[in-house]
């Protein structure tokens, strides 16, 4: 008798044997793999980095492609007007070298901004001038409902009166008096010049005019930019792309692949590239880029949480690693449209219990391997400085939790099934809309390919479970793009808790101000968070003078969990080769300057 | 005495009642030892999985932060624990458990799904098994598990619905074979008698088609529940199998990947060999019943 499985199953037996013994083979003779440490790149002007593909060009952000790959991707190819850092040295934080204008002259009234800009060109040699600013503004205003970063209120609709001077200034009046520091960092940040005399069109074939002037032809020249980013084949070929004015040019683009970016020969800034080229190269997952790291094939990757204890290794191998630590925040979010589970995320008792259920200091040091610090509010700590929940509202006591349960008219039931026993509106049931027998089950929509995201919600589920309250874990490759912000009606509103956070869930402008974040339909605000006062102490931080408006919101917000805060781990363990100059300091808001590293 | 020299030889007086055909088929099996083997590892296996939490009781619900990656030995911990403080042997079994249901579970449904439309494809044949039959050409010419990744990543991976996803696909195998063996049953001589008597195509399927298949349908229920076995494992090695706290050991083994530079050996090699030894022992265990139930092999 014949059969077609017994030689397949055998065959998998085979494959079984094999994956062990490559694993034993690892395990056992670690110290003779990969190569040497004058491998890859080294001592050539090429460098080979970690990196996801990116998949926006079009230096206007759209929702769904606002990953952080897309903001260092489109950084490289179209500088923004400003440039900020961290360090508390500059003026607003902006940086004056890579900046293309000198910082904002403030009107004694304070509220307009005039910006002269600095000598710069496009890579075909065209001046940037005002124009192109112009161009830029046109499109933003006539197609706020296309842009990710538009939010009822903010930039455009707070600009009373925009008017270009000449070629080199122009001036933004605003409706109110605004903190500057705010405006600067948190509205001018979305500037970047357009190459008007390329994509001043509406087709491929169109000659080139003025056709953004006018709010129709802005949507026309809009829909025909935003047609050719979303088609990522073309990103190398289309001649749209080809005009830029940052210091890299993109030589190569494979979707959902390797994408090459060679240096801007005609780059008119003064961090002019010292490399060749760069090679930005996917990956599948944490054990797939580390296991290309240590054989050496790249120049710049990162260490997953699981393989800390590696380091050393890698040092002596040629690497130096160094934690990336992000001007950032990580969260659950919760969905508060959710038709079955949003009537309890409303219950600010409940969102405290689960807050106490999570252990935030021993995640951070045990499943992070000390690679993540507890989130206690919306306004990050400096990066790198906090180790525990000490300034936290709410630190880790189930105890606390099942009191908090209990005294609201749940049945706890210890690894069974917490219940609503008494439903209604009163100071000790459930609250509004919960009825009787409510079970307390969720489900998280995580990401896969992140091992120690994996284990910190195994954690999670068990710390739940011991009050009854059951999470299933969903993992999917893009969290965010199956959670979005959804109105109860929806079918896509059935999300209970979204985690996008295995590199820090938000990573803030300068000034950290959640009005993109927290405040009743933001654009991030996936979850439908509103509260008014919420929203009154956001609002308040954009007017205010001074920090106290923004420390007022961090504590409201801390006390009031819009969503649950989460460890927050670095942005990465970054591991590059130790002759690769340059790549210190790394930008605690997730950018990456490519034209300042060389190699020794 | 064998067939051929009973039949060669003079005829014999054997008061010996004639042994019947199960007995038979125990004897040449029994004769195997591989397949001996292979059944002593999978009752090995499985009562390891199923008696051995009785006796070494263990948390597989609760993680455990401050007893992470022990070695074994270490504190009472056998074989360890792994990187949320499950001890690990306990999760061996715990994830073994899941790996056998899931197995024969989908195994069995696969068989009785792919035996009963073989038959009835095979017996009936016209449109019928021309229906039938493109049907399982046209599903076996997609990877079986591209389908099942396809499937595990559209719905939550369960463990009932892992068994409903691969024995929704595994059955076309079985549907084949048994289909070919009803094509010569049903020309045979008491089946026709059958019909001339009267008697109902869905009899003659139920006890004359089915039950002259039976050997062909149980040698590969065996190769079935082996691969099985291997696609829960495929899926969970690939992030689709059922989340924790449930365990299976493809899942375990993929875990161990992630900590094979760690130098952590417990939580790679056992749940692989583990995969080896179960796969095997089925693959003994179908050699061993092909056998059995092969005439030519068969003393009389």
């Amino acid at each position: 008798m014949t059969s077609r499985f017994p030689g397949r199953a055998l065959r998998g037996a085979v494959a079984a044997a094999a994956t062990i013994a490559l694993g034993a083979g690892l395990v056992g003779c670690g110290d003779n793999s990969g190569s040497s440490k004058d491998g890859g790149s080294q001592g050539k002007d090429t460098v080979t980095v970690a990196f996801r593909t990116p998949n926006w060009i079009l230096p206007i952000s759209a929702p769904g492609f606002t990953q952080g790959e897309n903001a260092i991707f489109g950084q490289a190819l179209y500088r923004p007007l400003y440039q900020y850092r961290l360090d508390g040295t500059a003026q607003y934080n902006i940086d004056p070298q890579r900046s293309m204008a000198e910082p904002p002259q403030v009107s004694d009234d304070g509220r307009t901004l005039t910006i002269t800009l600095k000598d710069n060109s496009w890579s075909d040699g065209t001046p940037i001038t005002t124009g192109d600013i112009q161009f830029w503004y046109n499109l933003v205003t006539a197609n706020k409902d296309k842009w990710a970063s538009y939010r009822a209120g903010g930039f455009p609709d707070n600009v009373e009166e925009w008017s270009i001077k000449d070629e080199k200034t122009f001036s933004i009046t605003t409706t109110e008096v605004y903190n500057t520091a705010w405006f600067v960092d948190n509205q001018l940040n979305r500037i970047t010049p357009l190459p008007r005399h390329a994509w001043n069109k509406d087709s491929a074939t169109a000659d080139v005019g003025d056709l953004a002037s006018s709010p129709e032809g802005a949507q026309k020249v809009f829909d025909f930019l935003t047609a050719a980013a979303k088609d990522p084949k073309t990103y190398d070929s289309n001649e749209l792309w080809q005009v830029t004015s940052g210091a890299w040019k993109l030589e190569k683009y494979v979707p959902n692949g390797e994408v090459t970016l060679a240096a801007q020969p005609n780059y008119s800034g003064t961090d002019k590239p010292k490399l060749s080229k760069v090679v930005l190269r996917p990956f599948t997952s944490d054990d797939a880029e580390f296991n290309v790291l240590r054989a050496g094939d790249i120049d710049y990757g990162y260490v997953p949480a699981a393989n800390m204890s590696q380091t050393s290794y890698l040092e002596s191998r040629g690497y130096t690693v160094s934690p990336w630590y992000g001007w950032s925040i990580t969260y659950l979010q919760l969905n508060y449209n959710n038709p079955k589970s949003g009537v309890l995320f409303k219950q600010p008792y409940l969102r405290q219990s689960l807050q106490m259920l999570i252990d935030q200091p021993t995640i951070s040091k045990v499943i992070w391997s000390d690679t993540a610090a507890p989130t206690c509010g919306p306004v990050p700590a400096k990066p790198g400085t906090n180790t525990d929940t000490a300034g936290c509202v709410y630190s880790f006591d189930p105890a606390k939790a099942k009191e908090l349960l209990e005294s609201h008219g749940w049945k706890v039931t210890p690894d069974g099934q917490t219940t609503c026993q008494s439903p209604g509106t009163g100071p000790n049931q459930c609250g509004a809309g919960i009825a009787a027998g409510t079970p307390l089950e969720f489900t998280v929509t995580s990401q896969t390919g992140f091992a120690a995201t994996t284990k910190m919600f195994a954690e999670i589920k068990s710390q739940m479970a011991k009050l009854g309250i059951q999470l299933t874990i969903k993992e999917v490759p893009d969290s965010v793009a199956v959670t979005p912000t959804c109105a109860p009606t929806e079918a896509s509103c059935s999300w209970d808790m979204s985690f996008f956070g295995s590199q820090g869930s938000w990573y803030y402008p300068a000034f950290a101000s959640g009005e993109r974040l927290f405040a009743t339909d933001a654009p991030v605000n996936l979850g439908s968070y509103s509260n008014p006062e919420a929203d009154r102490l956001i609002e308040a931080t954009q007017f205010a003078g001074d920090e106290s408006a923004l420390t007022a919101y961090n504590d409201f917000l801390a006390k009031d969990l819009p969503v649950l805060w989460m460890p927050n781990p670095v942005y990465q363990v970054s591991a590059y080769r130790s002759g690769l100059q340059g790549v210190e300091p790394q930008d605690p808001m997730n950018l990456m300057y490519f034209q300042d590293w060389s190699w020794k | 005495m064998s067939t051929l020299s009973e039949a060669v030889g003079p005829a014999e007086p054997n008061d010996t009642p004639p042994r019947g055909l199960w007995r038979q088929g125990l004897t040449v099996f029994c004769e195997n030892r591989l397949a001996l083997v292979g059944l002593g590892l999978f009752v090995l296996l499985a009562g390891v999985c199923f008696l051995g939490p009785l006796v070494y009781q263990t948390d597989q619900v609760h993680t455990d932060l401050t007893a992470v990656y022990r070695a074994p030995g270490e504190q009472g911990h056998l074989l360890g624990t792994d990187g949320v403080g499950y001890d690990q042997l306990g999760r061996l079994m715990l994830g073994g458990q899941t790996s056998i249901i899931v197995g024969l579970a989908a195994g069995v449904l696969a068989t009785i799904v792919g035996t009963l439309l073989g038959a009835i494809a095979g017996f009936f044949g016209g449109w019928v098994d021309a229906a039938v039959m493109r049907v399982v050409d046209a599903m076996m010419s997609i990877p079986s598990l591209f389908l099942f990744m396809l499937l595990a990543a559209i719905v939550t991976p369960s463990a009932p619905m892992l068994i409903l996803i691969i024995g929704a696909f595994a059955w076309l195998g079985p549907a084949r074979l048994v289909r070919g063996e009803a094509l010569t049953l049903r020309s045979r001589e008491y089946v026709q008698a059958m019909r001339g008597m009267g008697g109902t195509g869905g009899r003659a399927v139920r006890r004359h088609i089915i039950p002259n298949a039976i050997g062909t349908v149980i040698v590969n229920a065996t190769f079935q529940v082996a691969d099985a076995i291997l696609y829960v494992a495929y899926l969970s090695f690939l992030g689709l199998g059922i989340p924790p706290p449930a365990a299976n050991w493809g899942g375990m083994l993929s875990d161990g990947l992630a900590d094979t530079y760690s130098g952590h050996w417990w939580l790679l090699y056992p749940p692989g060999i583990a995969i080896i030894l179960i796969v095997l022992a089925f693959n003994f265990i179908g050699d061993g019943l092909r056998d059995a139930f092969e005439v030519r092999l068969r003393r009389r």
